[in-house]
């Protein structure tokens, strides 16, 4: 075990991953090289611009990535706990899908259609949990209204479907799927996304009670420098398909390295600043 | 209402918080029942006027039923003299087609609705038409219905994995022979199979609906002779209805496969076959559910020549027999069948509609 020890709180280590999509008019590398790693208990923040490859790294890194898009090189070791390392991208099928949710879950953008129209929410709890935790069946009716609480909704939603939900209580249902397993990582690709400023706010401290409760590890997308400067440990800025600095929040906001990340600083929006 | 009633009224009220009985409340508090009342009334409006609309069109009809008939019984030799005005008078005023027309039409709608009576059918005559129909509907409902059905079932199955697997050879090929031969004629199918089937290899019989040498009824020989000659005509029936569906159903599946909840079921890790059927069939087969129901509507018309080309003594039989011989009362008939089948069959789906489908609001 000490040969393991200076990687035991590494879950996530990126190296070299480069994603290719190829289009009409050549290919298009929209991750160039990326080397990352994410510590065990922490909330990385992925910031930069449309455009810049963040969300791409994010489905690479779940390995939800559909043509014409590809990983054309690069390794991604994950480290769950209690298990030995796996390469995801060298992992496939069966032993992919046991994977999936148990170690490495995922919240998407509420706003969008994540959640399946014609089921109920206790339902899109239960296929999931009972897949890859069979044997909490018969805790299923304690544990769903538990979770629904833990992001501050009412146990009766659990009986609704998604069309009855506002975006902020999609949001929030989605955020209690995502860690119903407590999964090593959670990979959130824009969770504040779409969402006005009072829920952001609401959304912002549930994930940080997430990570409390749960001892869950966050990866958040998001093109938001108010969202990293409320919510991350480390803020990695991605431009372009690279990394072009990776440091703690407080230092990176206080003293950015990096002319890009000092523009996408001052881009935030200040009150009794006129915009230039 | 004695004395005593209105306080054991009183304290009934005060028990409950606000209740009003009587049934626009109770309709208020049950919207589903609210719909289904609602979508009956809707029903029996659409069936009365597709009726009426059926009668009239019907009675435009040139020629003269009565003048045909007695023709036919002159031929006969049962009656060969010229008919007197009376006999004319008496026959019209049994098939109904006495006085102005719409006294007719209230003869008519009165025998339908309070007794089931169609009127006396020409060229059986005098077997009610109602008779002769109920004769032919069960061969009807048995080979199309079960054929409709099948084809049905096997197009959504097929049409959801050939979606599903898109872009992989064996949904290629799916697809392409679908887009072929699901506009392929019931009748030109029907022929290949009869040429292979029954003339070359002589294994299964082409005509009729089971062998005359076994006397109906409920004997396993029957049944089996009734499948046998089933086979045929069925298999035309759903090799092209299925083509049909497998194209309609993957054209309905694969924009579902591009949904975002496609991709969060796999993120989620789910097993490849459930997220088929939970996820991807379970959000797009509904209009494949109304298109079914309206589908039923072609048994009576659609398929005549199905049950032309075998012989069949199905309805599509005894429509043809009745168009040519102007038996006025069975043609009316199977079409008053044919306009009760698709609207009951609409009226159902309209109401199973709410309970397949979560996103369907059947409240105003």
């Amino acid at each position: 075990m000490s040969d393991t020890e200076p990687s035991k709180d590494t879950v996530l280590e990126v190296n070299g991953l480069e994603v290719t999509y190829s289009t009409n008019r050549g290919d298009v590398r929209a991750v160039d090289g990326l080397d990352l790693s994410v510590r065990r208990g922490e909330i990385l923040g992925i910031a930069g611009e449309s455009g810049s490859g963040k969300s791409t790294l994010a489905v690479a890194l779940l390995r939800l990535l559909k043509p014409p898009g590809r990983v054309t090189a690069g390794s991604v070791v994950f480290r769950p706990a209690g298990q030995s390392p796996v390469d995801l991208l060298k992992i496939h099928g069966e032993q992919l899908r046991v994977l999936r949710w148990s170690a490495l879950s995922y919240l998407p953008q509420g706003s969008m259609n994540s959640l399946n129209p014609v089921m109920r929410i206790q339902d899109q709890f239960r296929d999931v949990i009972l897949e890859h935790a069979p044997e909490r069946k018969e805790a299923l009716s304690e544990l769903i209204p538990r979770l629904l609480g833990q992001v501050g909704l009412e146990p009766r939603v659990a009986r609704m479907y998604p069309h009855e939900l506002s975006g902020g209580m999609k949001q929030r249902v989605l955020m209690a799927i995502c860690v119903a397993l407590e999964p090593d990582l959670v990979i959130a690709d824009e969770p504040t996304t779409a969402l006005d400023v009072t829920i952001q706010r609401v959304i912002l401290q549930s994930l940080a009670d997430l990570r409390r409760d749960f001892g869950v590890t966050l990866m958040v997308i998001s093109h938001d420098m108010g969202v990293h400067a409320q919510l991350v440990d480390r803020v990695a800025v991605m431009y372009e398909g690279r990394l072009v600095e990776v440091g703690d929040v407080h230092q990176v906001f206080k003293d950015p390295q990096h002319s890009y990340t000092r523009q996408l600083i001052d881009s935030i929006p200040k009150l009794g600043r006129r915009a230039s | 209402m004695t004395a005593a009633a209105p306080p054991a009224e009183a304290v009934e009220a005060s028990a409950e918080s606000a209740p009003r009985s009587g049934l626009r409340p109770w309709l208020s508090r049950h919207p589903l029942a609210a719909y289904a009342l609602r979508r009956f009334g809707l029903y029996l409006i659409e069936l009365w006027g597709a009726l009426t609309v059926a009668f009239f069109f019907f009675r435009m009809i040139p020629g003269d039923p009565i003048q045909t008939l007695i023709q036919t019984l002159q031929q006969n030799y049962v009656y060969n003299q010229q008919a007197s005005a009376e006999v004319i008078a008496r026959y019209q005023h049994e098939f109904g087609l006495d006085g102005n027309i719409f006294t007719q039409y209230l003869k008519y709608m009165n025998n339908l609705i309070l007794h089931g009576d169609l009127g006396p059918s020409l060229i059986n005559y005098p077997t009610p038409a109602q008779n002769v129909i109920l004769h032919s509907l069960p061969w009807t409902i048995g080979l199309l219905g079960i054929s409709a059905v099948l084809a049905w079932g096997l197009g959504i199955i097929v049409g959801a994995v050939a979606g599903w697997r898109r872009g992989k050879a064996g949904s290629a090929i799916i697809t392409n022979l679908s887009i072929a031969l699901s506009h392929v004629p019931f009748f030109f199918v029907a022929l290949i199979l009869v040429y292979v089937f029954a003339y070359s290899l002589g294994m299964l019989p082409a005509r009729s609906a089971y062998d005359s040498n076994i006397s109906p009824g409920f004997s396993p020989a029957f049944i089996g002779s009734v499948l046998k000659y089933g086979l045929l005509p069925g298999l035309s029936i759903v090799v092209i209805g299925a083509f049909g569906w497998i194209l309609s159903t993957r054209m309905l599946m694969v924009p579902v496969l591009g949904e975002d909840y496609l991709t969060y079921a796999e993120a989620k890790g789910l097993k490849p076959w459930r997220i088929l059927t939970r996820y991807a069939l379970r959000n797009c087969y509904l209009p494949q559910v109304t298109a079914f129901g309206i589908s039923l509507g072609f048994i009576f018309n659609g398929n005549v020549l199905v049950e032309q080309l075998f012989n069949y003594p199905g309805l599509g039989t005894t429509l043809v027999t009745a168009i040519q011989q102007l038996d006025f009362n069975t043609i009316l008939g199977v079409t008053d069948m044919a306009i009760f089948s698709v609207l009951t069959a609409v009226l159902l789906l309209d109401l199973l509609l709410p309970l397949l489908d979560p996103r369907v609001k059947y409240w105003k």
